[in-house]
């Protein structure tokens, strides 16, 4: 059993970013009545930030505490992968609410996602991890920054992909009024794009760690495979949208597949593979 | 002729043949899961064969990929990569081996070697001497670091120590040496056959202390019955507490089953058995290790990078290039024309 001291700021984080969810609905049915950016939605995108922020500072503090009590970071259990997922996409959407004022509706879809790890960890029993001796290595902090970010990457890009889908709703095309299919289609894009790099380096990054580790730098186990189908997927999105006039609901389809394909290779292999990488014993 | 060629050659650079080959490799890679033995290495170097293909006749052909210098970088790194990935699959060599401390390395003793057709590595000129090692564990069997002491020729008639262990391994003539999970303990017996001259040799226990439980096995000396040995240890392994296992620190009995004797052998007790009489001179222990060879690691790695480095490249001059747009656009109030940007 655990002595989980870090579970009351985990809750204190989740209910930050529960408010926040709120306040993106709110931001939304406020932007349809005024159907323009005045300042009752400047301002309640300023709340949601402070509240997304003051979240991760909460999930920095579950995260340090239990990091302070094992001796090592949360890299390793599915309870430490979520509640370390929780803390970095909310961190990186921040920045990106913050610099990217157009995306900012899309918090209504990327909450929400972001709800699918919060509501998980909950049911999580938070027992103590084992650090194995192979995760001594530098390349862990590599690996795992870039994942992070290309995680996020790919969640900003679903987010804006699912308002694409949102907007032709009978009803709800007035709360995404702002922006156009085709603006909406480029940005979500981009921020595949850029994914793409991330995980490349992610990929590269966990190839050197795997060959340190266990003297091999690639051997198809379950996460991998899925690691590696999911940065083809993006190559392949990419590579449709340039060979076919694909219609912008359909490219938003394929982003909501590959973000659902990286959530696959992050949280449901640890179900079929006993450990992260079958090599951890 | 030329004009049929240029045709050829267009087609087998088109991007719709390259989504072909990359859902091809998806199912490939998706066979490949797990590194199935009835899977054929072909579901993987088909699409890869295909889309090398495909990319090398964009390079050449299509000034969309040529002209643009990180999206040619980035392709250029796609193709280095399935490259020497072949490379070193026709190059490398794998196989594993158990060390006893005190033993030379000899490569005659390795287990299931495997190696790709031209492998032309120098196994037989690596040199070390398995040492002692050490391997901390935390309470509830929770293995920590692996410390495993090589003796190494200096290069000058002498030697030099080298500490590897889990995450760094020793790398000889290019063959890197990686600890394993696997060690145990090794009874060193001697066996005088009757009227013959005395061997002796070691017999492998099984893996401690996962096997903890059962630590025997068998040999059947020449001109003798098969005798069944059981190593009763005393590691100072506890579950509760943190335990370190070292091979010097440990000591054991060894139980002797041969025909309808049992005996209890202490160190340096001997017994005559059918056939001859059996020694306990002493008890060592073994380390396993994995040995890879494979030339192209590193410039896989610098190939990989050059990619990634090209594809940022390419999409900070395009977005650049995009934002510049965007704000002229937004200058001049016309439709928007965002398409597959
Ligand atoms: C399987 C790995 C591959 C990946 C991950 C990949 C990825 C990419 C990416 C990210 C771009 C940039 C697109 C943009 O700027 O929006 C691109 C462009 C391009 N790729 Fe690939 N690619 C791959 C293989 C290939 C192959 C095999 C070909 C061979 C034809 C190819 C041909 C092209 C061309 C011609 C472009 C430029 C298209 C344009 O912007 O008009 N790629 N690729």
């Amino acid at each position: 059993m655990s002595e989980a001291t870090e579970l009351p700021w985990l809750w204190a984080g989740l209910s930050a970013y529960a408010v926040a969810t709120i306040l993106a609905f709110r931001g939304v049915v406020i932007l349809a009545k005024t159907s323009a950016i005045s300042p009752p939605v400047r301002s309640n995108e300023r709340l949601l930030l402070l509240l997304l922020v003051s979240g991760v500072l909460l999930l920095a503090m579950a995260l340090g505490v239990r990091w302070e009590r094992l001796g090592h970071g949360p890299f390793i259990n599915l309870y430490e992968l979520l509640a370390s997922q929780l803390f970095s996409l909310g961190l990186i959407f921040a920045l990106v609410y913050w610099r990217v004022p157009a995306l900012r509706t899309s918090a209504v879809v990327v909450m929400p996602l972001i709800w699918l790890l919060g509501s998980w960890v909950l049911m999580l029993e938070p027992s103590d991890s084992h650090f194995p001796p192979t995760y001594n290595n530098n390349w862990l902090w590599v690996h795992v920054g870039f994942g992070k970010v290309f995680l996020s990457f790919c969640l900003v890009a679903a987010g804006l992909a699912g308002i694409i889908l949102l907007r032709g709703v009978p009803g709800l095309g007035r709360w995404f009024a702002h922006m156009s299919d085709a603006a909406l289609d480029q940005m979500a894009w981009r921020f595949m794009m850029l994914a793409l790099v991330f995980d490349s380096l992610m990929l590269i990054a966990g190839a050197v760690w795997a060959q340190d580790a266990w003297g091999r730098y690639w051997q198809w186990d379950a996460l991998e495979t899925s690691a590696f189908m999911t940065w083809l997927s993006i190559g392949a999105g990419i590579h449709a949208r340039l060979s076919y006039k694909i219609p912008v609901r359909v490219g938003a389809l394929v982003i909501l597949a590959i973000f659902g394909l990286a959530f696959v290779t992050y949280f449901g292999t640890p179900y079929f593979s006993e450990a992260a990488h079958k090599g951890v014993v | 002729m030329m004009g049929r060629l240029h045709r050829c050659g267009r087609m087998l650079a088109s991007t719709r043949l390259t989504l072909v080959g990359m859902v091809l490799l998806a199912v490939g890679a998706g066979l490949s899961y797990g590194n199935p033995v009835t899977t054929s290495v072909w579901v993987l170097v088909t699409p890869l064969g295909l889309l090398s293909l495909n990319l090398f006749a964009a390079i050449l052909v299509q000034p969309r990929i040529n002209r643009r210098g990180g999206l040619l970088m980035f392709h250029i790194g796609l193709l280095s990569i399935v490259v020497l990935a072949a490379l070193g699959r026709l190059t490398y060599y794998e196989a594993h081996i158990e060390l006893l401390s005190g033993e030379s390395f000899d490569p005659a003793n390795v287990i299931e070697p495997r190696q790709g057709p031209w492998h032309m590595g120098e196994l037989d000129e690596v040199e070390f001497v398995q040492g002692p090692y050490t391997v901390e564990y935390g309470s509830a069997l929770k293995r920590g670091p692996t410390r495993s002491y090589l003796a190494l020729p200096d290069g000058s008639g002498g030697w030099r120590e080298e500490v590897v262990g889990d995450d760094t391994p020793l790398v000889l003539k290019g063959y890197r040496f990686y600890t394993s999970f696997n060690k145990g303990f090794a009874p060193i017996l001697s066996w005088t056959p009757t009227g013959g001259v005395p061997v002796t040799g070691s017999v492998h226990m099984p893996a401690y202390p996962l096997f903890e439980y059962k630590q025997d096995n068998s040999w059947t000396p020449p001109g003798g019955s098969e005798i069944k040995f059981w190593l009763r240890l005393d590691t100072g392994y506890t579950e509760e507490s943190a335990w370190v296992l070292d091979g010097r620190q440990a000591s054991g009995v060894l139980i002797v089953n041969s025909g309808e004797q049992r005996l209890e052998l202490q160190l340096g007790d001997e017994v005559a058995l059918a056939g001859g009489r059996l020694r306990y001179e002493a008890l060592n222990s073994w380390l396993g290790y994995k040995i890879f060879y494979d030339p192209t690691l590193k410039w896989l790695f610098f190939a990989a990078i050059l990619g990634v480095v090209g594809l940022a490249r390419h999409y900070w001059s395009k977005f650049d290039a995009l934002s510049a747009a965007a704000s002229l656009d937004s200058a001049s109030p016309t439709t928007e024309k965002v398409v597959n940007r």
